[in-house]
């Protein structure tokens, strides 16, 4: 998974439903940790699209 | 900063400030940690607040965030059917539009004063545990990474909570519980009244969820929506700039902030206090599920939450056990609320656009100043005999 860091509003949304705890959301940054299996769940509800998941990454 | 406190309290919106402002006041010691820079931003959905939440919390409407008082609602069905309800007459209830920024950091502010030390620019990253207990939490800040013991932590870092979930909770929640929020500050728009917060019900518009014109003075407001994960065929923010193009009030207006979030819709969680960890607001999904509207409840669970824990640790007791008082208290005050919000929104999910519009069509009829809500419903049950089995348990 992958985050686009000028479209991401850092609302949050992604950790909250991330089912492995693998987003890591601080002031500056959204992105994942290394627990990402790229399940693609966070990308269902980001607002803005702002996700990418995928092997092509 | 001290490296020991009584309570840390984890992120500093309406939950998380009340908390560590009504346990600063019952004594106890307490950091609150914000990842953000500035508490309030970046804004996050939705900032309507009831009256009736400011008198509890002995706060006066301050013109600087309660920028615009609202005692009206308007509900429109799919074909555009407007229903209007004064709601006072309904609920008893006025409120306020907020702006979040000032707000939020003004009840930071509050905490401040009443003794709670805080931190911003501060990521909370892991839980210290010694001993399968809880004894602290792992932070990084402008300074590097620190340690800092606690007695008890409150979890208000919001939905999913990574706090509840370090110590043993399973928080992550589901699509179907989940909606998208997103959220255009607009200047330059029209709408009926500066006193009237409107509701767009339709699946086109905002498939699972609804769309809002919340003013915020003449001629500005907060227009958004929130989409089911589970139904959306596209992101939010399309459907918003589609709902803003078509309303003829709104596609000439300027969009000067976006917001998002994401708002918990499932009702609150089962388990809200896990050994030492007490969860708060979106953390324990205290969200109103048909409005979305979080912060009334945050800050009502807010304030229990620091009486409770401020009693315990001068008992020198914080077992879950005793910490169970604040789940009591909370569930007492408005757990009925949230499984009547939860049955209603189950109810309105399950209407398709159709009955939605033949609903709208009989309320849009209703004199609300002579009749009683239940009196409303049960009305509407007879006029719409097939829609009675969606409807009966609301009544
Ligand atoms: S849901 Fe999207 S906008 Fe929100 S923090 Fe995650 S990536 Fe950013
Ligand atoms: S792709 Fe799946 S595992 Fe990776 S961050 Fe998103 S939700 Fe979590």
């Amino acid at each position: 998974m992958k985050v686009d860091q000028n479209l991401c509003l850092r609302c949050g949304g992604c950790v909250g439903v991330c089912p492995f705890d693998a987003i890591e959301a601080t002031d500056g940054s959204v992105g994942p940790n290394q627990r990402c299996t790229d399940c693609g769940i966070c990308g269902k509800v980001c607002p803005v699209g702002a996700i990418r998941v995928g092997k092509k990454l | 900063m001290e490296r020991s406190y009584d309570v840390v309290v984890v992120g500093a919106g309406p939950a998380g400030s009340v908390a560590a402002q009504a346990a600063a006041s019952g004594g106890a010691s307490v950091l609150m940690l914000e990842r953000r820079r500035e508490i309030g931003v970046p804004v996050q959905c939705g900032e309507a607040l009831s009256e009736d939440v400011l008198k509890e919390m002995k706060l006066k409407p301050d013109p600087s965030w309660a920028v615009n008082p609202t005692n009206s609602v308007k509900i429109v069905s799919p074909s555009g059917i407007a229903v209007r309800i004064s709601e006072r007459r309904v609920t008893g209830k006025v409120g306020y539009i907020l702006n979040r920024k000032v707000f939020d950091k003004y009840l930071a502010i509050r905490a401040a004063e009443a003794g709670a030390d805080i931190r911003v620019g501060t990521y909370v990253y892991g839980l210290v545990v010694r001993d399968g207990r809880v004894c602290g939490v792992r932070a990084r800040g402008v300074d590097g990474d620190f340690e800092v013991e606690a007695k008890v932590v409150i979890a208000a870092d919001g939905v999913g909570s990574r706090v509840a979930r370090w110590a043993g909770m399973n928080t992550a929640i589901k699509l179907d519980d989940f909606e998208s929020g997103v959220q255009f500050q607009m200047v330059g728009v029209d709408f009926e009244s500066p006193s009237m917060l409107e509701f767009y019900l339709s699946s086109r518009i905002a498939p699972g969820g609804y769309a809002w014109v919340f003013p915020k003075g003449e001629h500005m407001a907060n227009v958004g929506l929130g989409v089911l994960g589970s139904r959306a065929e596209r992101r939010a923010i399309d459907y918003l700039r589609d709902f803003v193009a078509r309303m003829p009030g709104l596609a000439r207006g300027k969009v000067v902030e976006i917001n998002a979030g994401g708002i918990p819709v499932g009702g609150p969680l089962k388990q809200t206090v896990k050994g030492n960890v007490v969860l708060v607001g979106d953390a324990a999904r205290q969200v109103n599920a048909l409005t979305g509207g979080g912060i009334d409840s945050a800050m009502r669970a807010g304030q229990i939450a620091g009486e409770v824990v401020a009693d315990a640790i001068r008992e020198g007791d914080v077992s879950e056990k005793r910490l169970r008082e604040y789940e009591r208290r909370w569930r007492e005050k408005m757990g009925k609320s949230h499984e009547k919000y939860l049955k209603a929104k189950n109810v309105l999910l399950g209407l398709s656009d159709q009955e939605l519009d033949q609903l709208a069509e009989t309320l849009s009829r209703v004199d609300f100043e002579r009749i009683s809500l239940t009196d409303m419903l049960r009305a509407l049950i007879k006029s719409h005999p097939k829609l009675l089995w969606k409807l009966r348990g609301l009544v």
